[in-house]
């Protein structure tokens, strides 16, 4: 069972979005994984990526790159 | 209360949904379809004069109570979100072959979850249907499918459905809608009943995210479990009620429960379903949910459903369940006629059309 901690949620405008990002991030080697949108967060269905708080910067230089905009950044323990 | 921060909550989630589906079944619902999406659509569909099936003219306050219960959990809790404008006219097709594909199996989701727990051994088949459509459309999610993203809009977009559903409610309640006398649609449970139990049912749904397609989806893709704990609770609650009422007969061919043995229309009318659902977002229940808590692309895909309900029922797309017959008792399969194996086969490739057209675009 994984340990909770806090960790760095990104939720997108599209399920599309999400999938992108993961591709991305494999690519890259970014740690992180594709999760359910955690309920705290929204009340939509759609997926969210979550990845340790320090990748907060790579994961912004990422996004941009790959022209994904994220519709919010929450930090939750998951 | 947050109903989704345990896996015991949300399994308590789908405990109250399938208690409020048992009541319904007990207190009048027609016998293994405590609770379907698709037929109470499609009878709702028929009071509104949408189609002339004289069996399945209906209002069910049950839906109309979900849409309600979703708006007002939703607004209570400050979740309630007026959005719009991802593809409306493609979703409003997903509802059509929602209700389609349904109507060719005899049950959304939720009913063949429901039919399951009566040991309705067809419905264990079409689950087979059921969960090869979400892996279609996990795949086609993963081949880059998006139906673009959806944008905040005028508050009133998102109430516009609800106050419909209220005003239709309103219009049964003064009968001046169409009501079966025989069939389907002339068995309910009381009125005020049918509509505390959507009500119910939608604020929890609304909680807890309940989606039969969103929970394979979520195992497929994620290996999360979560949402398919709510399924199991509703699931083992209708089990214990079928078995303590004597409902629970695990056959094929069983009259008079609203279900047909042709496996293979059963498989594909589930895969249709299922394939729509994941393009369109959720399930038939999940899409009142959503519609209810201000999503107008969902409120679009209701519409296609009950657009769907009609023309399943004026173009005999529709299966029949196997029934004992009145004067000799002799048992007569359910069938699905020609027009609604060959509506599957369109609906089927209407999905893939969709799901491989429609494509994200970078930064939009």
């Amino acid at each position: 069972m994984r340990k909770k901690e806090l960790k760095l949620v990104v939720t997108f405008h599209t399920t599309a979005d999400a999938m992108a990002m993961e591709k991305a991030c494999r690519e890259q080697a970014v740690p992180g994984r594709l999760i359910p949108v955690p309920r705290s967060v929204s009340a939509g269905c759609g997926l969210a990526w979550c990845a340790p708080l320090e990748e907060r910067a790579r994961l912004s230089e990422m996004m941009q790159k790959i022209h994904i905009g994220e519709e919010g950044l929450f930090e939750c323990v998951l | 209360m947050n109903l989704s921060d345990s896996k015991k909550k949300l399994a308590l989630a789908g405990i109250v949904c399938g208690l409020v589906a048992a009541c319904l079944a007990y207190f009048g619902n027609p016998a293994n379809m405590a609770f379907c999406i698709a037929c109470f659509i499609r009878d709702t569909a028929g009071a509104l004069g949408f189609h002339s099936a004289e069996n399945v003219q209906y209002v069910r306050p049950e839906v109309i109570g979900l849409v309600l219960g979703a708006f007002l959990a939703s607004v209570v809790t400050k979740e309630y979100r007026s959005t719009a404008g991802s593809s409306p006219m493609v979703r409003f097709v997903l509802g059509m072959i929602l209700v389609i594909g349904s109507l060719v199996f005899l049950g959304c989701p939720l009913r063949m979850i429901i039919r399951m727990s009566a040991g309705d051994l067809n419905a264990w088949v079409a689950l087979i249907g059921f969960v090869l459509g979400v892996g279609t459309g996990v795949f086609a999610l993963k081949k880059g499918f998006s139906l673009g993203r959806a944008h905040t809009a005028n508050r009133m977009n998102g109430i516009v459905l609800p106050i419909l559903l209220a005003g239709v409610l309103v219009l049964a309640m003064a009968a001046l809608l169409k009501s079966s006398e025989s069939g389907p649609g002339s068995m309910h449970a009381p009125v005020l009943m049918s509509l505390a139990g959507g009500l119910i049912f939608g604020a929890f749904a609304q909680k807890a995210r309940m989606c039969f397609a969103g929970s394979i989806r979520d195992v497929v893709l994620m290996k999360n479990f979560d949402l398919l704990t709510v399924i199991g609770g509703l699931f083992v609650v209708m089990l214990v009620f079928n078995i303590a009422t004597g409902k629970f007969i695990p056959a094929f061919d069983t009259p008079g429960v609203i279900a047909h043995s042709e496996h293979l229309w059963n498989i594909l009318g589930m895969y249709s379903v299922g394939f729509a659902a994941v393009l369109a977002g959720g399930c038939p229940l999940r899409q009142l949910i959503l519609a209810g808590q201000g999503s107008s692309d969902s409120a679009v895909t209701v519409i296609g459903m009950f657009a769907g309900a009609g023309l399943a029922h004026n173009l005999g797309l529709a299966a029949s369940g196997t029934a004992a017959d009145a004067a000799t008792g002799e048992i007569v399969a359910g069938s699905v006629p020609l027009n609604g194996k060959i509506a599957v086969i369109i609906c089927i490739a209407v999905c893939f059309v969709i799901a491989f057209l429609n494509k994200r675009t970078e930064g939009k």
